[in-house]
């Protein structure tokens, strides 16, 4: 659940509001974090997570755009669960492949 | 929030007002370095630009030189600019083109002293020194910051950098445009993967040469037979964070802010409009510098991960990291400490500001460290062999 915290200070960012990730602002373990997606927000993470890595926002399909900065990064390889590590493992670069 | 409108420069003949008061020592060719680093020896406080090439250049490589060149005599923080070349009539050439700026240009050459580089170097002292006594008798005053052009660069990127030093440099970039001033923004193959975001946002007939600088750049490295997407994002990137290229090249256009890009400028071009503009030049961080300097930047913002010590010879660089211990480890190098950001104890807004304040104070005067260590030079882009 998500709810207002009270604590100024947020261990991962949500760059942009239609981002399907947040970025870690310092190595996360699994459990409750603050996230600053506008206000702070409590949100429980489901694996560690090493600084300027990213978890999913929300559980992401195989084949769906993953976005960041607004944008889209690339594309799921697998289906993502909420709270856990996106990145090499389960995402694929569009630009690269469409050569 | 109401933001500062104007800071403490020195107004020009002609063109945006300076944040620095340089005499220019600019050597166009490399016959004459020597005479002309004696020279600035001879002058303490003049910026010296030495060429090391400068004749038996063709086409392109030619053109290019030279206006890189030019453009940096004609940067408005040269408050005058002596010329030391080998023949008159191309000596003669920089210096007309200079001069267009309204700025007070001397020429001394070696067809002048009969090649005798000590008498090239007793005549440049003396012309060199009766302009900087001119220009020490200039001051400053309060000039509108929409005439400033600052150059945005990034050089040792880590995971910090397109989180927090590259978006404060855009939050600053996206003030300075809404001020009437303009940004300009390079490192063309740092696009890659990401051109079409920098596409959408371009003015109309700019999005074409954007996507076609990018496509440019890839196919010359896939002729050399590199292949640009092949390991990128590197190994360290990927320990970093960093999972495939659109999101690195997301990271490093931050800095580029959100407003519309105006024009796609060549290496050294200057902008004709204010705004946000992108540069077609290298990724190579002193290279790109002087690009920026070249096209008329009186300011750089640089941003980094770890540290990076180079600095713009003419534009005060102002050097930024999001790193918690790189300002810490660095007191000497790094001029804004953006980890509170990082740190989740500061807004990026909040940072920004602050940013956007520092910048101002060192256009109006305040010395950067780079400017204090003299951690400057400029590096002059070639695009050939010589003939």
């Amino acid at each position: 659940m998500e709810c207002p915290v009270t604590s100024p200070v947020w261990s991962a960012v949500v760059l942009h509001p239609a981002d399907d990730v947040a970025v870690a602002l310092r190595p996360l373990e699994p459990g409750p974090i603050s996230l600053r997606s506008g206000d702070a927000k409590t949100f429980e993470v489901r694996a560690a997570i090493p600084l300027g890595h990213k978890f999913a926002l929300r559980d992401i399909p195989v084949g769906a755009d993953v976005r960041k900065y607004g944008e889209v990064i690339g594309i799921a390889t697998t289906a993502i669960a909420r709270g856990t590590h996106v990145h090499v493992q389960n995402l694929r670069s569009r630009r690269a492949k469409a050569r | 929030m109401a933001y500062q409108t104007s800071f403490l420069g020195y107004r020009r003949p002609k063109g945006p007002a300076a944040t620095r008061n340089h005499l220019l020592v600019l050597s166009i060719v490399g016959l004459t370095a020597p005479a002309a680093r004696r020279i600035a020896r001879s002058l303490p406080g003049s910026r010296l630009v030495a060429a090391a090439y400068g004749r038996g250049q063709l086409g392109g490589d030619a053109i290019t030189y030279r206006r890189q060149l030019v453009g940096l005599g004609r940067n408005s923080n040269c408050g005058a600019v002596l010329v030391i070349g080998a023949d008159r009539k191309t000596a003669d050439a920089v210096a007309t083109a200079i001069s267009e700026t309204g700025k007070p240009v001397e020429v001394v050459t070696m067809d002048d002293v009969h090649e005798d580089a000590l008498a090239l170097s007793d005549a440049g002292v003396r012309h060199g020194a009766r302009l900087m006594h001119m220009l020490s008798r200039q001051r400053r005053e309060a000039v509108p910051v929409g005439d400033l052009v600052v150059g945005i660069e990034c050089g040792h990127s880590d995971a910090t950098s397109g989180l927090v030093a590259n978006p404060l440099a855009g939050a600053v970039a996206d003030r300075l445009v809404d001020a009437g001033a303009s940004a300009i923004v390079g490192e063309t193959i740092e696009w890659l993967g990401a051109e079409h975001v920098l596409a959408r946002r371009a003015a109309p007939g700019v999005a074409q040469a954007i996507v076609d600088a990018v496509m440019r750049r890839e196919a010359a490295a896939a002729a050399t037979g590199m292949d640009l997407l092949g390991n990128n994002p590197g190994q360290e990137n990927i320990r970093g964070g960093l999972s495939t290229i659109e999101e690195k090249s997301l990271g490093a256009i931050a800095k580029a802010g959100s407003r519309t890009i105006q024009s796609l400028l060549a290496l050294a071009e200057p902008p004709t409009k204010p705004g946000l503009h992108v540069m077609d030049g290298p990724g190579f961080s002193p290279e790109s510098l002087t690009g920026f300097a070249a096209a008329g930047a009186q300011l750089m913002m640089f941003t980094t991960g770890p540290g990076n010590s180079f600095c713009n010879a003419l534009a005060p660089t102002l050097k930024i990291s999001g790193h918690p211990e790189t300002a810490s480890r660095l007191p000497e190098q790094i001029d804004f400490d953006g980890s509170a950001v990082l740190a989740g104890i500061e807004s990026l807004d909040q940072a920004a500001d602050r940013l956007f304040g520092l910048l101002l104070d060192v256009a109006s005067g305040s010395a950067t460290w780079g400017e204090v260590l003299d951690e400057t030079d400029e590096v002059l882009v070639r695009l050939g062999p010589s003939f």
